[in-house]
């Protein structure tokens, strides 16, 4: 089938943070799939290398660009190389994402400091960078990829939760601040998501079977919304947190 | 994975397409490849975006049905299986801003209550309900309600429209935990101010854009794409979600749109 019109990301130029959970080869080739050159910014341990190979078999441009995502300076300068090499920035994909579980009274200064550097420093540079060319061209869509922890709890979570909750007021407020310059800023809000095949086996844990829809969900379950919040079909959404979590919050 | 938002095969009954958004969504769905059956009390307007479809090469049937008539309801599905053989999607639309505008509460009749609760949440929990064993023994289908902004804010003198579309929230979380195990799954459009010529008695009341966010109202032909992502298998692991559409209206509202404090660091 054709794509939809109003799916199209031909001529479109996107950037993709990189973590270790593998999503973003299938978050990016959707992008890809949908017409967009990619480019993925990420560590040499993160999953860039993968996403920039998934994005080429789509036919399109990839741009992998090693950055610490956590350093202003490395972050501006992938963000002027892709403008080098695709001449724009159209789309950024904030969706890098660590996670961490641990009895809060044990967590360490220097873990948290670490996760909301990771999980909410990063999108505010990479949202800055990108941005002000965003700004100057008066147009784009950020995409922030968050969690359904960004508005429920979770045992051994509190950092995690607290960056959650972060991603997910910060693409609120820039929404608005950037609303009626040409930028729309909106988040997926990622529920129970793996990479990992699920089993028979798998299926009979508690939590599997404590979402309504049964399963856990598979980051390509993420990606007919993020075309959609990355093109102009969604020119009316913005500030919006999407979640796509089998049900998890209607219970929640 | 983009072939997932195909419709293709698909059977879809809408109430409430004949006029507005739920006209602009049926032809955007049918572009994309869906059956349609088109229920609204009257006739003309169904009729017309049963034509809008057929444009499209896609089948379509206009049933009147008056959604606050269970009878009417059920006879509905019965035409809609009748025609196409199953029902994948359905779309809760129907509901009215008609007789609206700012009433008082000691105005309000018990009759006009009924009139509002009913055509905006009874319609939508009639249809569900008529349509959910034909689903479960399918294995499986959509459900796709409407509300509003007003379905998550008050409105001043506003009652049934904003108890209603509260209540479509409610009903979509609860379809949500009980049917999922059915494999039906269940989720909320939430527009903004779309004006259509169906809001055209309060179009003067309602925000022009100046306190919308983006500075604009939504546009009738927004509504499309997030129909079709909706009724389409890419949307599958989306369940009991409520999905905004408004130009960033509901991501703000805690103060008057454009208030910018600026204050120094000081720790």
């Amino acid at each position: 089938m054709p794509i939809p019109e109003e799916w199209n990301l031909s001529g479109k130029a996107a950037i993709i943070t990189a973590d270790r959970r593998g999503w973003t080869p299938f978050l990016a080739a959707a992008l890809a799939e949908a017409g967009a050159d990619v480019a993925i910014a990420g560590s040499t341990h993160s999953d860039a290398a993968d996403a920039a190979k998934a994005v080429e078999e789509q036919g399109r441009r990839a741009l992998n660009i090693t950055t610490d995502i956590m350093n202003a300076d490395e972050v501006e300068a992938m963000v002027q190389q892709v403008v080098d090499e695709f001449g724009k920035v159209d789309i950024l994909v904030n969706n890098a994402w660590a996670d961490f579980g641990k009895p809060f009274e044990d967590v360490l200064e220097a873990e948290w400091q670490t996760l909301l550097q990771f999980n909410v420093r990063s999108k505010f540079l990479c949202s800055q960078a990108v941005g002000r060319r965003m700004l100057a061209q008066e147009s784009g869509h950020i995409v922030n990829i968050g969690s359904g922890l960004a508005v429920r709890g979770l045992w051994n979570s509190v950092a995690v939760c607290a960056a959650a909750g972060a991603v997910h007021q910060m693409t609120s407020s820039l929404a608005l601040e950037w609303s009626r310059r040409g930028i729309r800023v909106n988040g997926i809000g990622a529920g129970w998501i793996t990479t990992e095949e699920q089993t028979e086996e798998s299926q009979r844990e508690l939590l599997v079977r404590y979402l309504p829809s049964r399963r856990k969900g598979h980051p390509t379950d993420l990606c007919g919304l993020l075309v959609y919040l990355a093109s102009d079909a969604c020119d009316f959404v913005t500030g919006q947190t999407i979640f796509i979590d089998g049900g998890a919050l209607a219970h929640a | 994975m983009l072939e997932k938002l195909s419709l293709d095969g698909k059977t879809i009954v809408i109430t409430g397409g004949g006029t507005g958004l739920g006209r602009e969504m049926s032809v955007a769905m049918a572009k994309a490849g869906a059956d349609l059956v088109i229920a609204s009390r009257r006739m003309g307007p169904i009729e017309e975006t049963t034509e809008a479809v057929r444009e499209q090469g896609r089948r379509a049937v206009a049933v009147s049905t008056d959604v606050t008539d269970s009878a009417q309801v059920n006879a509905l599905f019965e035409r809609a299986i009748d025609e196409f053989g199953k029902v994948d999607v359905l779309f809760n639309n129907a509901g009215i801003v008609r007789g609206q505008g700012s009433i008082p509460i000691w105005d309000i009749s018990d009759e006009d209550w009924r009139i509002g609760i009913d055509t905006n949440l009874t319609g939508a929990f009639y249809c569900s309900r008529a349509v959910a064993k034909h689903m479960i023994e399918r294995g499986g289908g959509k459900i796709v309600n409407v509300s509003s902004g007003f379905g998550f804010r008050g409105g001043r003198d506003n009652y049934m429209y904003t108890c209603g579309k509260g209540g479509i929230v409610q009903l979509t979380r609860t379809i949500t935990t009980s049917m999922s195990r059915y494999g039906i799954t269940c989720t909320c459009i939430v527009p903004g101010f779309i004006p259509t010529e169906g809001t055209a008695e309060s179009n003067d009341t309602l925000p022009r854009g100046g306190f919308i966010p983006m500075g604009r109202v939504g546009r009738p032909h927004e509504m499309g794409p997030l129909a079709v992502y909706l009724a389409s298998d890419a949307s599958d692991y989306m369940n009991g979600e409520m999905f905004t559409i408004d130009g960033g209206g509901l991501a703000g509202g805690y103060a008057p749109t454009g208030y910018a404090p600026e204050i120094p660091l000081e720790v």
